[in-house]
């Protein structure tokens, strides 16, 4: 990229990914996610489009000679509305799934929700957590009373 | 033999005609639309076993490759074709109502994914079918209708997003440097992409391949799903998925990246996934998670063995990725209705006898018994290790030992606690027929292996011959063509 | 179809059979009959030479077949043995009693006839991977007999198995690095190639399966697991598994350290400076082996684990035995194989022929059965006098060799290690004796009735074999010089009364004779000439002008050695206990910490992180 507009598309592209990205690890709310999700994809996408620029390429197929069409490499634009699409039905599940956990936890803050997630898992499988707000670690139970030796048995 | 591609297009034209049906009533149709169309796609694929002398090449459309796009039939591509519609077979889900109908499409959806996964020949064409299982996986997750597993289904595509999206940037990458997207193309051109933008891009391929193939680090959505979808959905995940997730990396890897970084990269991420999978397993106070971790770990060990060099790597990996798709599918839908705290199992043996004794027999085959084929696969991984030597690998097979000894551990434990008495009224549930019916094909398949293994090592090393034989996947893609470039 | 291949089918049919026929009494017996038929089979072998097996595989390019040579032979006439006459000891009344309790006689005589089958399988091997086979098939089905009796042994079996599968992973392991260094599972190809592989390779090698037939054998450090697996296991299973399952890991370190590695190979393995190497390690190693577990055998209240305490110590013999260059000291680390698994079934058949008259083992509630169960007690006697080394039992002889050889070869302090053990040895045995058969009757027991035909006449019929072989262990050593001939280790000079060497000679005849002869003047003094003894009632007896009753204890038998004990105390400081538990809480601070990984708020955290430092990672290698 030698002109200074594709080094802009370039950065651009760069940076929307890392908005993405950076939104994804850093976000709390399930909301922003998706949306740091919808920006990162979208950074991915300009980066794959831009893979095709092409500054001297000339239409294979001219049917004016006088008219000289300037031309990109039609393929990645291809293979970039496949991933366009892609990421629309992948967000628009993630919506769906955000409304889910609305509906079900009252919530959209991912710790809470996280948390209440595996209270679920723990409590359908029938663990007890291994610490919770509710039971705090304090008040051991008292040792069992030393039950009947079994004949005397000593281990080195 | 252009047929094979039906075994991509019959499952995905089940998967939308199934709602449609089921819906106007004629639930019969319904009922038997999936396993029916499942059925041809594996006969499909029986028929084309004469690829064992001859791998073929179809360009889709007419287009020739390197524009077009191309999908490749070969023995490895077959075998595991072939595992696809044979284990959703095994592994379909009940029909109940129409929430049945929306997994038995999905599963579907899976299905054709997957087959076309292993049949691609293009970079972008594995992309477009890995995010198809993607999706049909969201939603085989969140299927369950729980609210622990809508919260488990978006954490998991939070992660598989993400790596898409470095996928899509590896893609990118690589794009920039070759401008192809050809597999075969590619592979002519390895030596361009061993310079650090190259080995980046794999990288990030792997990363984003390796969401589903379970791989360190981005297998953090493993317990959280596993726990919250239905047992078969994790079967089918867990066992079947993942593989063909591994199969697309090693055809990027043996094709396009035969370098010794990328092998070293498969290797210590795979030495990582042992180490975290097993130690966690060990400490896991139910089932479901535990047979998660263990997954994670043994897939660990699949790319360890697909990380040696030659045909030795790649016999190693398939004949490992093959027993853990057997194994852990049956383990999973055992743990159906024993599904939850190991301490409640207590006594299940009583409520279940066929299920106790093939937990044993899976459980022992894990943990590489001789003469069941699990001992065959742990001997082709950790022979090759030994036979490479170097520093990494030796440490890596110390580690995959230790790990054997660990899954010794909490595998025993389980059946210690299976076979203990209980009094009557505190007795587990008893197996579901059908969980026990398919769980015990793959216990036939299981000792089948065991007895036939000369036959089986032949075909294997057949397959990966022409696994490994790049310039004859080159020569048989552009079929004579001249090579661009 | 020759001999071997006719053992190993009655073997392998006998398995069905036995999970058929358990519950039946007669069905039992049958049983026992086709142990004798195994038993007789294998003395229909020769075995100076090696029998060759029809049944071989080309398995993924390697050949497995299996061979039985004068090795295999010698372990598998004893592995088959203590099988038989622990199945004679419970076929009657026994299995009766016990499975009118709940335990399973199906799977106790089939996991005993499986046991058999995966050692010979182990014992007649003729690569390693027919070792392996049979050494995980050995591990896992004797887990099958552990876990049979329920409770607290399945916890002991738990620890077992772990251990076993830590072993069996070194042996795999040291398998793997031979093919990688010599090109072939043969062992033929190991020993060819032994002289000339790199020190680094060899020790590799070597110390990978001694370490992994160690773990079987209980060898300190790993010894931990086997007392409470092996004496909590039901009767004939414990019988069994005490007198021969651990020893199998004497035969993988008889075969691969020394038959196919050599002894000299093992002496050429050095540490700073060829100051001390790797056989001299194996000769301490098992020293306190033979040592610390006996003391601990001292401590034990339940005579079970009193008697599988002495197991682990007596395998620290056998392993010095094995490992002096010395003939004389090798052959009698085999020959204590032999000797040691023919008193050990004796004395754990009376200890449970005892539980079944009296209903427990523990040694402070049992007394003065002596007056109840005299062939019983004669059983122990026998058995004792063995496990303690005096004449003219058979375990005189090879403790007798092995200290020969100690001194002649210039090992003091290792002599004197083997004296201390012995010491402990007499001391605890003593106590087992007394407490059981000594003292005065429980008032609970004065009921009890001497153990029935079925039990007592295979303790009888053994104690006689040690006899024999005691007086005349010619018939044994013939045997054990086949055994170091086929090692590759110099055969001993033997004669039918013991040993014939320049350096000193051994001839348990005339030592039998003199000691009975002995005896023979003894009696004739004390009952021809003296000896006007009268007979009395043990209660006839008076205390402070009280007359004694049978509920009044009068003769206290626990905190046996109370004095000894109060002085050595303070050395039992549960070390490897601490070792053991101190590796299970890291390996679980561990799984923690990696379930922590999996554990992340936000779960793309990882991903990102990890893909940040795989990508520089790459990038840089791809520059350097």
């Amino acid at each position: 990229m030698t002109t200074s507009i594709g080094f802009i598309f370039f950065i651009g592209a760069i940076g929307l990914g890392a908005i993405g990205i950076a939104g994804i690890v850093l976000a709390n709310h399930l909301f922003r996610l998706v949306l740091a999700l919808a920006i990162a994809e979208a950074g991915a996408n300009l980066l794959l489009i831009l893979a095709g620029y092409r500054w001297d390429a000339v239409a294979p197929i001219v049917s004016d000679p006088a008219v000289v069409q300037t031309m990109v490499d039609p393929v990645p634009q291809a293979m970039v509305l496949t991933a366009i699409v892609i990421g629309v039905g992948v967000q628009a599940l993630a919506l769906t799934l955000v409304i889910r956990i609305r509906q079900r936890y009252g919530t959209l803050d991912m710790q809470e929700a996280r948390q209440r997630m595996q209270d679920d898992l723990d409590a359908a499988a029938g663990i007890t957590p291994s610490r919770s707000r509710e039971r705090p670690a304090g008040g051991r139970p008292l040792p069992a009373p030393a039950a009947a030796v079994e004949a005397g048995v000593q281990h080195d | 033999m252009t047929d094979v591609t039906l075994a991509i297009a019959l499952p995905l034209l089940g998967a939308f005609l199934l709602p449609v049906t089921a819906r106007r009533g004629l639930h019969w149709f319904g009922a038997l639309l999936g396993p029916t169309v499942l059925a041809l796609s594996a006969l499909v694929l029986f028929g084309n076993a004469s690829v064992y002398e001859a791998p073929y090449a179809i360009a889709l459309g007419g287009f020739a490759p390197p524009l077009g796009i191309s999908l490749y039939v070969d023995p490895l591509a077959l075998l595991f074709a072939l595992t696809v519609p044979l284990t959703t077979l095994l592994l379909w889900p009940g029909d109940d109502g129409d929430a049945g109908i929306r997994r038995q499409s999905l599963t579907l959806l899976l299905a054709s994914a997957l087959t076309g996964l292993a049949l691609s020949g293009d970079l972008f064409n594995l992309y477009v079918f890995y995010e198809l299982a993607a999706v049909a996986s969201y939603g085989l997750a969140a299927g369950g209708g729980s609210s622990p597993g809508f919260v488990a289904a978006f954490r998991y595509l939070l992660i598989s997003a993400l790596g898409s999206v470095f996928g899509l940037m590896g893609i990118a990458l690589i794009y920039f440097q070759t401008g192809t997207l050809n597999l075969a193309h590619l592979a002519t051109l390895s030596e361009q992409l061993a310079n650090p933008q190259g080995l980046a891009a794999f990288a990030m391929l792997v990363i984003g391949f390796g969401v589903k193939a379970e791989l360190f680090p981005v297998n953090g959505w493993v317990p959280e799903v596993y726990g919250a979808a239905s047992k078969r959905v994790a079967a089918l995940l867990a066992g079947l998925a993942s593989k063909l997730a591994v199969l697309a990396i090693v055809r990027i890897l043996l094709l396009v990246f035969p370098h010794e970084e990328a092998r070293q990269l498969l290797l210590v991420l795979g030495i990582l996934g042992v180490i975290t999978g097993e130690l966690a397993a060990y400490q896991a106070r139910d089932i479901t998670r535990m047979l998660g971790w263990s997954s994670v770990g043994q897939l660990g060990v699949v790319f360890i063995a697909f990380s040696l060099p030659g045909k030795a790597g790649l016999i190693a990996g398939v004949t490992v990725a093959m027993h853990h798709l057997v194994v852990k599918s049956a383990l999973f839908l055992l743990a159906d209705r024993w599904g939850g705290a190991i301490a409640r199992l207590k006594g299940a043996a009583s409520s279940s006898r066929p299920g106790a004794a093939m937990f044993v027999l899976f459980s022992l085959s894990l943990l590489g018994l001789p003469p069941l084929p699990g001992f065959w696969s742990k001997f082709l991984v950790l022979g090759g290790l030994a036979d490479a030597g170097s520093t990494l690998q030796l440490a890596a097979m110390a580690i995959i030992l230790a790990g054997t000894v660990l899954e010794g551990a909490y595998l025993m434990r389980v059946i210690t606690t299976l076979y203990k008495p209980v009094d009557a009224k505190a007795m587990p549930q008893r197996q579901h027929p059908g969980n026990l019916f398919a769980s015990a094909m793959f216990a036939a398949v299981l000792l089948c292996s065991a007895v036939m293994v000369n036959p089986l090592w032949q075909g294997l090393n057949a397959m990966a011959e022409s696994g490994v034989d790049t310039k004859g996947y080159i020569e048989t893609v552009f079929d004579g063509k001249e090579i661009p470039r | 179809m020759n001999a071997f291949d006719l053992l190993m089918l009655v073997a392998t049919a006998a398995i069905p059979m036995s999970a058929l026929l358990a519950p039946i009494a007669f069905g039992r017996w049958l049983l026992v009959a086709a142990y004798a038929v195994e038993l007789g089979l294998l003395f229909m072998l020769t075995p100076g030479d090696a029998t060759r097996s029809a049944v071989a595989f080309q398995l993924l390019g390697n050949d497995v077949g299996w061979q039985l040579d004068a090795l295999g032979w010698f372990f598998a006439v004893i592995t088959v043995g203590a099988a038989g006459f622990s199945a004679a000891f419970a076929a009657g009344e026994w299995s009766a009693a016990n499975g009118r309790q709940g335990l399973s006689l199906r799977w106790l005589y089939g996991g005993l006839q499986i046991n058999v089958l995966a050692m010979l399988l182990l014992l007649s091997s003729a690569d390693f991977i027919s070792l392996f086979i049979g050494w995980e098939l050995t591990s896992w089905s004797g887990l099958i007999l552990m876990l049979l009796a329920g409770g607290q042994a399945i916890r002991a079996a738990l620890r077992y198995i772990v251990y076993a599968l830590a072993g069996g992973m070194a042996v795999f392991a040291g398998m793997l690095v031979t093919q990688a260094h010599v090109g072939s599972l043969q062992f033929a190809a190991l020993s060819a190639a032994a002289p000339n592989l790199p020190n680094t390779a060899l020790w590799s090698i070597t110390l990978l399966f001694v370490l992994g037939f160690a773990v079987k054998m209980a060898i300190l450090p790993f010894h931990l697991w086997q007392p409470p697996a092996y004496a909590y296991s039901p009767g004939p299973a414990s019988a069994f598994l005490g007198s021969i399952s651990a020893r199998m890991g004497l035969f993988g370190i008889a075969l691969v350290a020394i038959k196919l590695i050599g002894l000299g190979q093992l002496l050429t393995l050095s540490l700073w400076r060829d100051v001390v190497d790797l056989r001299d390690i194996l000769l301490w190693v098992a020293a306190l082996t033979a040592i610390l577990p006996t003391y601990v055998a001292m401590r034990q209240n339940d005579a079970r684990l009193l008697l599988s305490w002495h197991g682990v110590g007596q395998g620290g013999y056998m392993l010095l035995g094995l490992m002096i260059a010395d003939s004389l000291g090798n052959a009698g680390g085999l020959l204590h194989v032999f000797n040691y698994a023919s008193y050990q079934v004796i004395l754990l058949l009376a200890v449970f022929a005892v539980i079944h008259r009296t209903g427990t083992a523990d040694l402070n509630r049992l007394g003065g059965l002596v007056a109840r169960m005299p062939l019983t007690f004669l059983a122990m006697l026998v058995g004792i006098i063995g496990l303690a080394g005096l004449p003219p039992m058979n375990g005189f002889v090879s403790k007798w060799m092995i200290y020969r050889s100690l001194v002649s070869e210039g090992m003091p302090l290792l002599f004197v290690a083997t004296v201390i053990s012995t010491l402990g040895t007499v001391l605890s045995v003593y106590k087992l004796l007394h407490n059981t058969f000594l003292g005065q009757l429980r008032l609970e027991h004065v009921e009890v009735k001497e153990a029935p035909w079925s039990m007592t006449i295979p303790m009888l019929l053994l104690c006689v074999v040690v006899f024999v072989t005691g007086v005349a262990p010619g018939l044994v050593l013939s045997h054990v010089a086949s055994v170091q001939q086929a090692i590759g280790l110099e055969p001993v000079n033997y004669i039918l009364g013991g040993i014939e060497s320049p350096a000193g000679s051994l001839d348990m005849l005339w030592i039998s004779g003199i000691l009975f002869a002995g005896f023979g003047i003894g009696a004739l003094l004390f009952y021809g000439f003296g000896g006007r003894s009268k007979r009395v009632h043990q209660l006839d007896n008076y205390a402070g002008g009280h007359f004694l009753t049978a509920d009044v204890r009068y003769q206290y038998s626990d905190n046996f050695y109370a004095g000894l004990m109060h002085r050595i105390r303070p050395w039992y400081r549960n070390s490897f206990v601490w070792l053991e538990s101190s590796l299970v809480s890291a390996v679980g601070a561990a799984g923690m910490l990696a379930r922590g990984f999996f554990k992340q708020a936000n779960p793309a955290q990882w991903a990102l992180v990890g893909t940040t430092v795989v990508m520089t990672w790459m990038m840089w290698h791809a520059l350097g």
